[in-house]
């Protein structure tokens, strides 16, 4: 069967089985990946994938299945089953699927050379990578490396008429490593790099700015607390900063009364130089798409514009609860009901350069990456900084270990002193380098 | 489906292994009185595992009709001999270790497991309980899910094994705020087995109730000051210790890849209180019985008395250290390959009573409970967050703290435990172990007194403005 007999089949079982609406999200996928471990070649894989979720509504009520089985009976137990679970589920008037509206293409985000790469491509990108870290110098150890090209075919059709397909491809890599020497060892550093075209990956400068990272973190010393400034990494910014607040600007969250900023629309959120956008519509983006998990259009927004919050991430549901448009922002994919995520969430870059930033600083940290938990609700943080460099007067810059730093996100924000020029993809992030002020530092 | 599996298997020269695996699972969530997840998932399908020239190979199909499957089979042959050519330490051969053969239930199918729309109206009731509890309780979710697991596996080296397997888990959290501070509480646990087992060590109700009161608690709680202290972890968290910092280094692939504890078999790692093991034929949420390369799990005892002893195999790293496997090998679903995970691990318990660990304190903390985010590295320094915390001050429990973090490197922190209480529980709550793949595991230990660093937040009232 095409996938469009597939999901188009399912649509019809499931208006036949008496729901009052239907939706059938498919996904196919076929991915290949090469692994490092022990900086060794390891298993090869490959993954055929291909299944439907299915989600109805009957009497203001909704349920939803999912099956990677995609025989005709197997969809349609899968139908009754999503039936099974509305039946016997509370009311939600809010509940309802989303009308037609208009979807436009998105450029660069398929590749077709995707279709070309085979398991031997990938191994050689994986040897590339191989020499320019440990081959170059063997202190060095990849603990885990992993190069994978994936081609995804999404589609969407439900009973209100919405009808799309798309197919995107994605390259990612990463890698975990660090250096030993003797009884040194340093931290666990990692480099990481994704991108929609075949040709971007240059997994040879990966591997040189993984061994660059682990060396330097070697002879790290431990320094006493103090009280300065912080300087993210985009790796650290992503998991310490970006991660929660996309749990505030989370329409879901933000109903639910668990987000930080319920109150805040409209009000300051973060420092004058501080601004985020979201944008699912910029070619060659890895969080580009024409249409969200339910068949909604990306909406380009403002969400924090110089430290004014502008704008909620919303789904289909979030929007109608509160009266709303849906912004596009419904994820995840056929195993689950929609939920709410980024796109590609990007916060905006300054004028100064990293190496310039790192000169103004009187006495602060440079953290490349961040290791612990951050209390989205609450806001608190505290945890371990990894290849962390001591700065004083801008010049003398030291590997250290054994610091911690804490503080409040949230609070944070409006201390945001820097940004630099430079930025980098994380996931569907894209973040400079971000200089935090006043922040405390727990060494011993 | 054995059958078939048998006839390829045996049809080719290379080692090849099959895992037929088919998962039904079943989420329901709860958050501020609205039903967010009413899902039935079905995940079905083959990986299969070729060792060719000394490389493996491995293909995941969903679609399991004998045709697809030999065309899978040959593609991972294809894949192994592919990167065979560039691969430097070749499997020179695979440990032996005793093979799965017939059928293994993990649980007693019961029937008194509820219907969907039953457990429907359990966690809703639940649920709103937790709302109910005051103004100050601002948010609520309940999560539950449970997952059925049937597999068929047959190996070159023997294997023939059906599995029935079915893990539960629950996780209840209640969000508070008093002012501008806002917390969350949260109460989890998982097990092997159903409805009625995942629920009968604490009912449903006392789960919302101890949420609510966490809660409460954080939200009158200050910040630790940060330095290093004598504190009394809590079961769980010797649990998290003993998974998260202890047994990850001794996974045979991380000792390869030169973690802390390469090199040290025999030698003295922990205080001679310390006997720490991992057994997937205990009750527990990381029960495993025959694991996914085949093999059945027997314990293996990692430190005892203080002494390292073992470490956890696969078939492959078991040749690599001329020892025998122990059914270490786990993969979560069809799509994933077997990896050296843990199972059930913990710390056995000790001699004394908990009351006396904490009169012998004269300035530290009880810690209780692990919070969100936790990390450690091959080198054993790890870092994990903390639900509850109690100042001790001269051999007493004083006043709740928030906001901890403990830190430090987790076989100094064994060398310094001191007294290890007769009270022993596992329960990590509703978690997953993360190594590339999920995977359910359990651990757990006594109470045990230690030196850790805790990471309060330090000078935190003038950071406020």
């Amino acid at each position: 069967m095409s996938n469009k007999d597939i999901y188009l089949e399912a649509l019809e079982i499931g208006k036949k089985a008496g729901a009052d609406h239907v939706e059938v999200f498919f996904n196919r996928k076929k991915s290949l990946e090469v692994v490092i471990e022990k900086n060794d070649l390891q298993v090869p894989k490959g993954d055929r994938y291909q299944g439907i979720g299915v989600r109805v509504l009957k009497d203001g009520k909704m349920g939803f299945a999912s099956s990677n089985i995609l025989t005709r009976e197997s969809i349609e137990a899968t139908v009754q089953s999503a039936i099974d679970i509305a039946v016997n589920s509370p009311e939600d008037p809010a509940q309802g699927i989303p009308e037609p509206s208009p979807l436009e293409e998105i450029d660069g985000i398929y590749d077709p050379q995707g279709e070309n790469v085979s398991l031997a491509d990938l191994i050689t990108k994986g040897s590339d990578f191989m020499d320019a870290s440990r081959g170059i110098d063997s202190r060095v150890t990849v603990d885990t490396a992993s190069f994978k090209a994936e081609i995804i075919e999404r589609a969407i059709a439900n009973s209100r008429g919405i009808r799309a397909e798309e197919r995107k491809t994605k390259f990612e890599n990463s890698a975990i490593g660090f250096a030993r020497e003797g009884e040194d060892i340093s931290s666990f550093v990692v480099e990481y790099t994704v991108t929609p075209e075949w040709k971007e990956l240059n997994t040879e400068e990966m591997g040189v700015r993984l061994r660059e990272k682990a060396l330097g973190n070697l002879g790290a010393e431990r320094i006493p607390g103090f009280k300065g400034s912080v300087v993210l990494s985009p790796f650290a910014a992503v998991n310490l900063l970006l991660f929660p607040i996309v749990f505030a600007i989370n329409a879901d969250n933000v109903q639910n009364g668990i987000s930080p900023w319920r109150e805040k629309m409209g009000g300051k959120v973060a420092s004058d130089i501080f601004s985020i956008s979201d944008d699912g519509t910029l070619p060659g983006e890895i969080g580009s798409r024409m249409f969200d998990r339910e068949g909604i259009a990306p909406k380009p927004l403002q969400v924090i514009n110089e430290g004014k919050l502008i704008s909620w991430l919303h789904n289909y549901y979030t929007a109608s609860k509160a009266g709303e448009v849906p912004t596009g922002h419904a994820s995840g994919g056929d195993q689950s009901l929609p939920a709410i995520g980024p796109n590609n969430f990007i916060v905006s870059p300054g004028k100064d350069s990293l190496e310039n930033m790192l000169k103004n600083i009187d006495r602060g940290l440079l953290v490349t990456r961040y290791s612990g938990g951050s209390d989205p609700v609450s806001g608190d943080f505290s945890g371990v900084v990894k290849g962390g460099y001591f700065i004083e007067k801008g010049k003398e810059r030291k590997p250290v270990k054994e610091v911690m730093i804490a503080g409040n996100i949230y609070r944070l924000l409006h201390q945001v002193i820097g940004l630099s020029s430079e930025t980098q993809r994380i996931l569907n992030f894209r973040t400079p380098y971000i200089a935090l002020d006043g922040v405390s530092i727990t060494g011993r | 489906m054995i059958k078939t599996l048998k006839e390829i298997v045996h049809s080719q020269n290379e080692h090849l292994e099959i895992r037929d695996h088919k998962r039904f699972s079943t989420v329901i969530q709860f958050k501020n009185g609205v039903l967010k997840k009413g899902e039935r998932k079905t995940l079905a399908g083959a990986g299969i595992r070729a060792l060719v020239d000394g490389c493996w190979g491995f293909v995941a199909t969903s679609e399991t009709d004998e045709e697809n499957l030999r065309r899978s089979a040959g593609e991972a042959i294809k894949a192994a001999r592919e990167a065979s050519q560039l691969k430097k330490e070749k499997i020179k051969g695979l440990g032996t270790g005793e093979v799965g053969q017939g059928t293994f239930n993990l649980y007693q199918k019961k029937a008194d497991e509820p219907e969907f729309g039953e457990k429907v109206n359990a966690l809703q009731k639940a649920e709103a309980k937790i709302r109910d509890a005051g103004n100050d309780i601002i948010g609520s979710m309940v999560n539950y899910h449970v997952f059925q697991d049937s597999k068929v596996i047959v190996s070159s080296s023997g294997a023939e094994a059906e599995i029935n397997d079915q893990k539960s888990e629950i996780a209840i959290v209640a969000f508070g705020a008093s002012g501008e501070k806002q917390e969350m509480g949260m109460v989890s646990h998982g097990i092997t087995g159903g409805w009625s087992d995942l629920f009968s060590r604490n009912h449903l109700d006392e789960m919302v109730e101890k949420a609510v009161e966490i809660v409460r608690t954080k939200l009158k709680a200050g910040y630790a000051p940060g330095g290093n202290y004598t504190v009394i972890l809590d079961p769980q968290l010797v649990g998290v210790l003993a998974h998260e910092a202890i047994g990850h280094t001794v996974e045979a692939d991380f000792v390869l890849s030169g973690s802390v504890v390469a090199d040290k078999i025999g030698e003295k790692v922990a205080s001679d209180l310390i006997t720490l093991v991992d057994d997937g034929t205990q009750e527990g949420a990381g029960k495993v019985l025959v694991d996914d390369e085949g093999t059945v799990n027997k314990p293996t005892v990692i430190i005892e008395n203080g002494v390292l002893k073992n470490y956890l195999h696969s078939r492959e790293t078991a040749h690599m250290f001329s020892t025998e496997a122990r059914g270490n090998a786990r993969a979560f679903t069809y799509r994933d390959e077997p990896l050296i995970r843990m199972t059930n691990t913990f710390i056995q318990p000790g001699k004394d009573r908990l009351e006396d660990m904490i009169k012998g304190i004269e300035d530290g903390f009880l810690l209780v409970g692990m919070d969100q985010g936790g990390q450690a590295d091959a080198t054993g320094e790890f870092m994990f967050g903390v639900q509850e915390g109690y100042r001790i001050k001269n051999g007493e429990i004083k006043e709740p703290v928030k906001g901890i973090n403990i830190s430090g490197q987790a076989f100094e922190v064994l060398k310094s435990a001191d007294a290890l209480s007769q009270e022993f529980n596992m329960d990590l709550g509703s978690g997953y172990c993360g190594k590339k793949q999920p995977a359910k595991a359990d651990a757990g230990g006594p109470y045990l007194r230690c030196k850790v660093m805790i990471g309060g937040q330090q000078g935190k009232g003038e950071q406020n403005e």
